[in-house]
């Protein structure tokens, strides 16, 4: 059963491969159809050029680094790039001030922009190849992970259906050949999430170099990234131990109900007895569900009256809870499957 | 792994009731043949046996002691409808064994499949019934294992293989396994069975050795003159199983006393009489079919 089980696995892995590799071929196209734009400045250039009297000055730092001054006496506003090839680049401009800014800092992807004030100079600095927040990557691991443990969720169920007959004439007790099949589709989801990472950095290292952030939330990403496939997968087998035949039906119909759950437990249904009532029964099945522990922010209490900031306000319960229904579906499959007869 | 034994198994479901009150005792490298019509509950005791359904009530012991996981190393099962994973290739079903049961012989397994005619290659889903039954005839025989339990073998099966599995069966058993089968070819279980049981409606209908039953019970057959006929002091006696009327005809399935009866049918003027020889099939049919013309009726039956 393990063997089968890793069978199914290593197809369903074979597929995410498929996928993801189609995705780097992609990025290889466009890698391809923009490397004269990434190659050197003159294309870039000559769409911020656009000032009658702006000077553009080229020059090679000691360091070997080509830099491009753009000036612009009318508007005074003085532009440098440097070019690192690779490793991106790295623009300061300097403009004088015009309105009241604020000092900011918007990280989109992996390009970061850094704004300041000093006196009448407004300085905003754009580094295009910093440290990406590793909660991008984990975002698509998740995903990849989540279809691959919906596809996987109900192992035992396909025993069941008409293979009982094998599965239970091993030399091996019930509760092993189940926690050994639940284990091969745990390793193949984590395997998912693994590979969808590596397609991402792939792609992007054909364009710059990958710079990780795993400061703060990007740490707790990966946590719950890992955890909530799990449980999720976890609670599928559990869903489905039970049946013979039929478990698709389960399977397929999770994820519209597990999101109307969670929205029917988190909005208002107003102040009616009826409308308390439904708000509390599905706020109470809601803790049922992995997806309800889901938050990757780091300020909970703006989260208002979601079921995350209620049930969890803080990130270490959210995991210990999806931990505690991955232990919980689990035991209970377990439990479903000792009972079940050819 | 010696004798096994199921005593007083009893299997319901709901209401129903599968088996009822079997025992049996399958001596240590014998070949058992389980006989019963459609529904009779051989495939449930059969799963009853395998831990496959959990008996109601009643003992199921091998050797003395009761199935553990462990006892699946020395235990191989057919079921009778295609247990095979419809997506994997046979290659896989074969792998799947070697990585299961130390006793798998890859080497004969292959072997095996290739005199069924069965490729490698080809997935599940493209095996024929009997291709599909055939095969996992060949993975459980490829375990050499101490028992073989096989629900309907041949189901499916041309001729030809089923005249091959029939030779594994015995070649399992001269190798010392028990081997345990169900077949409604019930010429098929003649020829290869030493003992049998036949169940009906969940309970035991006969037992014992293939030779025994068929030596111990005869037809004694007679035609009277007329319809007006009885039997007086013949209809119940303990030895007589069964009594057929059919017209003048009357048919006495005796257990024992073949001769003794003759003369007495002779006696009460019946001319023809002769002794018949059963075949498996006649004591099966004998066991198992309703039991509308019993000596009651036959009593009763106008003088």
């Amino acid at each position: 059963m393990t063997y089968v089980e890793w069978l199914r696995v290593r197809n369903v892995l074979r597929v995410v491969a498929i996928i993801l590799g189609l995705s780097i071929v992609v990025s290889l196209v466009l890698r391809i159809s923009f490397n004269g734009y990434l190659k050197d400045d003159s294309t870039f250039l000559s769409h911020i050029q656009t000032q009658v009297g702006t000077r553009v000055t080229h020059a090679v730092l000691p360091n070997g680094i080509p830099q491009t001054i753009i000036d612009d006496p009318v508007d005074k506003t003085h532009v440098t790039i440097d070019n690192l090839g690779y490793g991106g680049r790295h623009i300061v401009i300097t403009e004088p001030k015009t309105h009241s800014h604020s000092h900011d800092h918007v990280t989109i992807g992996s390009v970061q922009v850094t704004e300041s004030q000093k006196g009448d100079t407004f300085t905003t600095v754009i580094d295009t190849n910093s440290a990406v927040p590793f909660l991008y990557y984990m975002i698509l691991a998740n995903l990849a992970a989540l279809i691959v443990a919906t596809i996987l969720g109900s192992p035992l169920a396909r025993e069941n259906d008409g293979h009982l007959e094998f599965a239970f004439t091993r030399p091996a007790s019930r509760t092993e050949l189940a926690l050994r099949a639940m284990g091969v589709d745990i390793v193949g989801i984590v395997a998912a999430s693994v590979m969808a990472v590596i397609a991402l950095i792939v792609c992007q290292a054909m364009f710059e170099v990958p710079h990780f952030d795993f400061s703060g939330i990007n740490v707790q990403a990966v946590l719950i990234g890992i955890a909530l496939p799990l449980a999720w997968f976890a609670m599928l087998t559990a869903a489905t131990t039970w049946m013979k035949r039929g478990y698709g039906a389960i399977v397929g119909f999770a994820w519209p109900v597990a999101i109307l759950v969670l929205v029917f437990g988190t909005i208002s249904w107003g102040n009616s007895l009826v409308g308390e009532a439904v708000h509390n029964i599905f706020w109470v099945i809601a803790r049922l569900n992995p997806l309800t522990y889901v938050s990757f922010s780091t300020h909970p209490e703006t989260l208002g009256n979601s079921p995350a900031s209620v049930a969890a306000p803080d990130f270490g319960p959210r995991l210990a809870m999806e931990l505690i229904l991955l232990l919980i579906y689990v035991a209970l499959a377990l439990y479903q499957w000792r009972r079940v007869e050819a | 792994m010696s004798t096994i034994t199921i005593e007083r198994l009893r299997k319901t479901y709901g209401a129903y009731v599968a088996v009822d009150d079997f025992s049996v005792t399958i001596p240590e490298g014998t070949v058992f043949g389980l006989l019963g019509p459609n529904g009779a509950g051989k495939t449930t005791t059969f799963k009853c046996m395998l831990g496959l359904a959990r008996p109601t009530s009643g003992t199921i012991l091998y050797g003395g002691s009761p199935l553990v996981p462990e006892t699946f190393q020395r235990i191989a099962y057919v079921p009778e409808k295609s247990v095979l994973y419809e997506w994997m290739t046979v290659a896989e079903h074969v792998e799947m064994q070697r990585r299961t049961f130390r006793s798998f012989s890859v080497k004969q397994a292959q072997d095996l499949l290739e005199q069924f005619g069965i490729h490698l290659r080809k997935k599940a889903r493209a095996l024929s019934k009997g291709m599909r039954t055939a095969t996992q005839v060949a993975l459980a025989v490829a375990r050499q294992s101490d028992v073989l339990i096989l629900d309907e073998p041949t189901s499916g099966l041309d001729p030809i293989n089923q005249r091959n599995v029939l030779n594994l069966i015995i070649n399992e058993a001269s190798r010392g396994a028990t081997v345990i089968f169900s077949s409604h070819q019930i010429g098929q279980v003649e020829r290869a069975a030493e003992t049998i049981a036949v169940i009906d409606r969940g309970r035991l209908a006969l037992q014992g050795s293939v030779d025994d039953l068929k030596s111990d019970r005869k037809v004694v057959e007679g035609i009277f003159p007329s319809e007006a006929f009885a039997l007086d002091g013949i209809a119940s006696d303990p030895r007589i199983g069964r009594i057929d009327v059919s017209g003048r005809i009357v048919r006495l399935l005796v257990t024992g006393g073949a001769d003794e009866f003759a003369g007495k049918l002779d006696a009460l003027g019946a001319g023809g009489v002769r002794v018949v020889d059963l075949n498996l099939e006649d004591i099966f049919l004998y066991a198992v079919a309703p039991s509308r013309a019993t000596a009651d009726v036959v009593e009763e039956s106008p003088k």
